[in-house]
């Protein structure tokens, strides 16, 4: 029986006692999230709907890999999906949608709440919102562009006008200093 | 930056997290990932530390073919194939070449107005790819064309063919039937192979097309003999 009350943990546990239901539960409960991880990176919903896919049959080949990872589950998973989705984008041939990209590079610029109060607000940042607020906004930028949106160095260095190097160094310093505020909070 | 310091080994976890750590060093670093716990365990503390940054999107609702798609490739699988068409990718359902399929196709024929012949209201297209998906040529063709149909062809990759090779292009009917013959091809961009009298009604209803390399004048026994080079499923548009 498939109760609502099963964690996330043991529908994995029990995909890799190969449970076909244990693993529709666990689509159910996660495609949501991990089709929209997909989307801010491919941005093209067919794409993202394939990775999604893809990343989804992967998922339970290698579902009894999973104990090895000593991540949550959603971690792991949202992992897979930002791997294919990174490939994709970094495909030589991979037509890029430069439009949408500068319209992004606007919204962030734009958005009265910025990353830092959208996590806040997803209630489920821990202490990383607190950490990217102590960030300069270039590297807050930078990061969250990267990380969300898939963009490159050089994809950043386009569209912010900024020398690579620049952006390079931002993002080395930013990722220092963050990984410094999340492990004297005690976070990870 | 040093794979051996502590530091220099924490920020490229974090930049291989992020993404921003892209090709040759990517590659290298996924291989040492494989080997190495250390490494390993770096990458899942960024993941961790990172990943409450996925969780700001607004979920999507997936439409039904995903999961489909998904329930029909982990299903047990049937009887396998017969040697050759069961070792093309795409019998196992190539899904991401299929919708690049369909991105390709509308990039195409917006590309080529003055072909009047291929609109995207009525056109037979397939991608073929590689064998890691990667689409590699396409071949299209009007269902209606029923003077002197040809179909065109354009080559995307830029694979050389060796020499005292040739490329052979196959249309496939479909289950349990053998590959038929569509001629030899060049290695130019665009080219057009006219369709073999009374193949047209077939072609319109293959299952796909597969191109492989045979000796200099095409397959001497009028099956594929060479590997596969790329193959693809027929979509209508």
């Amino acid at each position: 029986m498939m109760d609502a009350a099963d964690s996330l943990d043991d529908l994995m546990a029990r995909c890799a006692l190969r449970d076909q239901r244990a693993f529709a539960e666990l689509y159910r409960r996660s495609s949501g999230r991990l089709l929209a991880v997909a989307m801010r990176i491919v941005r093209r919903r067919d794409w993202a709907e394939d990775i999604l896919q893809e990343s989804f049959v992967n998922i339970w080949n290698h579902v009894t890999d999973y104990s090895r990872a000593k991540s949550a589950p959603m971690t792991w998973m949202t992992a897979i999906v930002r791997n294919r989705a990174l490939d994709w984008v970094r495909r030589p041939k991979h037509e890029t949608a430069d439009e949408d990209l500068d319209g992004l590079i606007e919204n962030w610029e734009d958005d009265t709440p910025g990353p830092a109060q959208r996590l806040q607000a997803a209630g489920e940042a821990g202490h990383l919102d607190d950490c990217l607020r102590e960030l300069s906004g270039q590297q807050r930028q930078s990061i969250a562009l990267a990380y969300m949106h898939g963009l490159s160095h050089s994809e950043l260095a386009n569209h912010l006008g900024e020398p690579l190097g620049t952006i390079k160094t931002w993002i080395r310093r930013g990722l220092e200093k963050l990984r410094g505020c999340l492990e004297a909070r005690g976070a990870a | 930056m040093k794979i051996t310091d502590p530091r220099g080994r924490s920020l490229l976890a974090a930049e291989y997290v992020l993404g921003t750590m892209t090709g040759k060093a990517r590659a290298r670093f996924e291989l040492w990932l494989r080997s190495d716990p250390g490494p390993r365990r770096e990458v899942a503390s960024w993941q961790e530390r990172l990943d409450p940054l996925s969780g700001t999107a607004t979920e999507l609702e997936p439409s039904d073919r995903v999961w489909r798609g998904i329930e029909a490739r982990i299903a047990p699988r049937a009887a396998p194939r017969e040697s050759w068409l069961g070792s093309l990718a795409f019998w196992r359902g190539s899904s991401i070449a299929s919708a690049l399929a369909a991105a390709l196709l509308f990039g195409y024929i917006a590309l080529t107005p003055k072909d009047h012949a291929l609109t995207p209201d009525n056109a037979m297209v397939v991608v073929m790819a590689d064998d890691r998906s990667k689409p590699a040529m396409t071949v299209a063709w009007t269902p209606q064309d029923h003077g002197r149909p040809r179909l065109r062809i354009r080559v995307i990759g830029h694979k050389t063919m060796e020499p005292g090779t040739s490329w052979e292009l196959w249309m496939l009917p479909g289950e349990n039937q053998p590959p038929k013959s569509l001629g030899l091809i060049t290695t130019h961009d665009t080219q057009y192979v006219e369709v073999p009298p009374g193949m047209k009604a077939i072609l319109d209803q293959a299952a796909g097309l597969a191109m492989s390399v045979e000796p200099e004048r095409g397959s001497p026994t009028g099956l594929p003999t060479g590997p596969v080079l790329y193959s693809g499923t027929r979509l209508e548009i």
